[in-house]
């Protein structure tokens, strides 16, 4: 049994394998890129919305309701990257009911990439916000002794996303394997639900931590307020 | 647990294309249509806001154009009530100018239908009281009124020789005047009275229909008359007298 879908190839092409997490993950993107086109292909202030439309718009307006909280701060950049981490990872985790499909997010190396993108995110954000010397300050705060520890709570933040939600998720797909050999009747249903409720969390909490991280990175909105009176 | 850095290389682009994507095809139109509908739903607010404005301007108006009709319809009740009592005070005014007129009128025609009554009456009285004389002188003594008016005159002439000598004075002419011509006896017995009394003056004779029946003299100043109109007035003061008593009723004069 394997454990994660890095292992299982699909297909190979041009001496380059495709194993399950790539060729799931393709598939989660046409997903989420063909219903958005189909649904906003028609999008117009003149055609009243439809309930497919409203669905996007809930869940549009949800993600940005939930960042502006946490962030305190307007801004669309912010919405596309931690959105998108959201709907992928939910998207995926969702998929996990459907047999014979091995979600992503069971994959350390996704988890890893998202993890990896997020610990770039961060002081991309950072450096957008406050400038490049006020990013590298903050690692010098309250005093140039936290250094060393600023860095390791960085990659360790970083760290701590990829094994988490590696962890749940694969074990939810394995949990439910095991089940599904030991009992193959109503045990692996109710683990599924279980899993589905785990899957919605865990894209939540990959989400919300990673707005934590880049927010507390970005510069308070009074603080520049102050700096742009300032100058 | 193990971690194939090509698929997580792998992973990251996905990712990355997948934030494209998803920009591209489901952020973008559904924040611009969000913001497009949220302006619409202002304009729409703005514009609603503006007809409310122009509405409750219009109804102001309306208002204060109904109020000015109502105040104008008071008034013009007024100013036409005002305008009835004039035409009725004044129509009231015209019937009483008429009214009165016409009393005037009657009041003058009855004051002249009598004194017309009391002139035919007195002429008819006068005729009668001259007929009757006239004819009584006739049968009785065998002598005509103007014979009788002259001896009468002669006879006051004589009492009041004195007084008439005084009064003619350096005066040389006298008149006598009657209604009708006197016969010439009795103008011959009259100079010859005269003659007597006043033998420098002479006498001449004159009529006037307008006079009372009977003989005037005038000589200088003075003036000696005898008419009838003393009898008719004192037959008018017996008559009316009977009236008065209801001896004499206005059915029986007719």
């Amino acid at each position: 049994m394997d454990l994660t879908p890095d292992n299982t190839i699909v297909f190979e092409a041009w001496g380059i394998a495709v194993n399950a997490t790539i060729f799931n993950t393709w598939i989660i993107m046409a997903l989420l890129s063909g219903m958005s086109m189909v649904i906003t292909h028609n999008l117009r202030p003149d055609v009243p919305p439809n309930r497919w439309r409203t669905m996007l718009e809930v869940i549009v307006q949800g993600i940005e309701s939930q960042i502006t909280e946490i962030a305190r701060r307007p801004g669309h950049q912010l919405l596309y990257f931690v959105g998108t981490l959201f709907l992928f990872i939910v998207t995926s985790n969702l998929l996990m009911v459907v047999p014979g499909f091995r979600p992503p997010t069971a994959s350390l190396s996704t988890t890893a990439g998202l993890a990896l993108s997020v610990l770039v995110a961060v002081p991309l954000f950072g450096i957008t916000s406050r400038g490049l010397g006020g990013y590298l300050k903050t690692y010098l705060e309250p005093s140039v002794i936290m250094l060393p520890f600023n860095i390791i709570s960085e990659f360790s933040r970083g760290l701590s996303l990829a094994i988490r939600l590696y962890g749940n998720i694969m074990s939810g797909a394995v949990i439910a394997a095991i089940l599904l050999g030991v009992a193959p009747f109503f045990f692996p249903v109710v683990m599924d639900m279980l899993g589905l409720l785990t899957g919605l969390i865990q894209a939540y909490i990959f989400a919300i931590l990673a707005t934590v991280y880049i927010s507390s990175a970005t510069a308070e909105p009074k603080t520049l307020e102050n700096a742009k009176e300032g100058q | 647990m193990s971690i194939d850095w090509i698929t997580v290389a792998a992973q990251i682009a996905n990712f990355l294309v997948l934030v494209w994507l998803l920009k591209r095809f489901l952020y973008r139109p559904i924040l611009d249509g969000i913001d497009a509908r949220e302006a619409e739903i202002a304009d729409r607010m703005s514009e609603a806001a503006r007809v409310r404005q122009k509405a409750e301007a219009a109804e102001a108006a309306y208002q204060d154009r109904l109020s000015a009709l109502r105040s104008g319809e008071s008034a013009m009740i007024d100013s036409v009530r005002q305008k009835a009592e004039e035409e009725r005070d004044a129509l009231l005014a015209e019937a009483r100018e008429k009214l009165e007129r016409e009393r005037k009128n009657w009041n003058e025609q009855r004051e002249e239908e009598a004194s017309q009554y009391t002139a035919d009456l007195h002429r008819a009285g006068a005729g009668a009281l001259l007929s009757l004389t006239r004819k009584a002188l006739g049968d009785l003594a065998d002598e005509t009124l103007e014979e009788r008016i002259v001896a009468h005159v002669s006879k006051r002439l004589t009492a009041i020789s004195e007084d008439l000598r005084k009064a003619a004075g350096d005066s040389t002419a006298a008149v006598a005047t009657t209604r009708d011509p006197l016969p010439q006896d009795a103008r011959a017995r009259l100079k010859a009275d005269l003659r007597k009394l006043l033998p420098k003056v002479t006498l001449r004779f004159e009529t006037d229909a307008a006079q009372a029946p009977g003989l005037i003299l005038r000589l200088g100043g003075a003036q000696v008359a005898w008419t009838v109109d003393t009898y008719i007035d004192g037959l008018n003061a017996l008559l009316e007298e009977g009236i008065a008593t209801g001896r004499i009723t206005k059915s029986a004069n007719r």
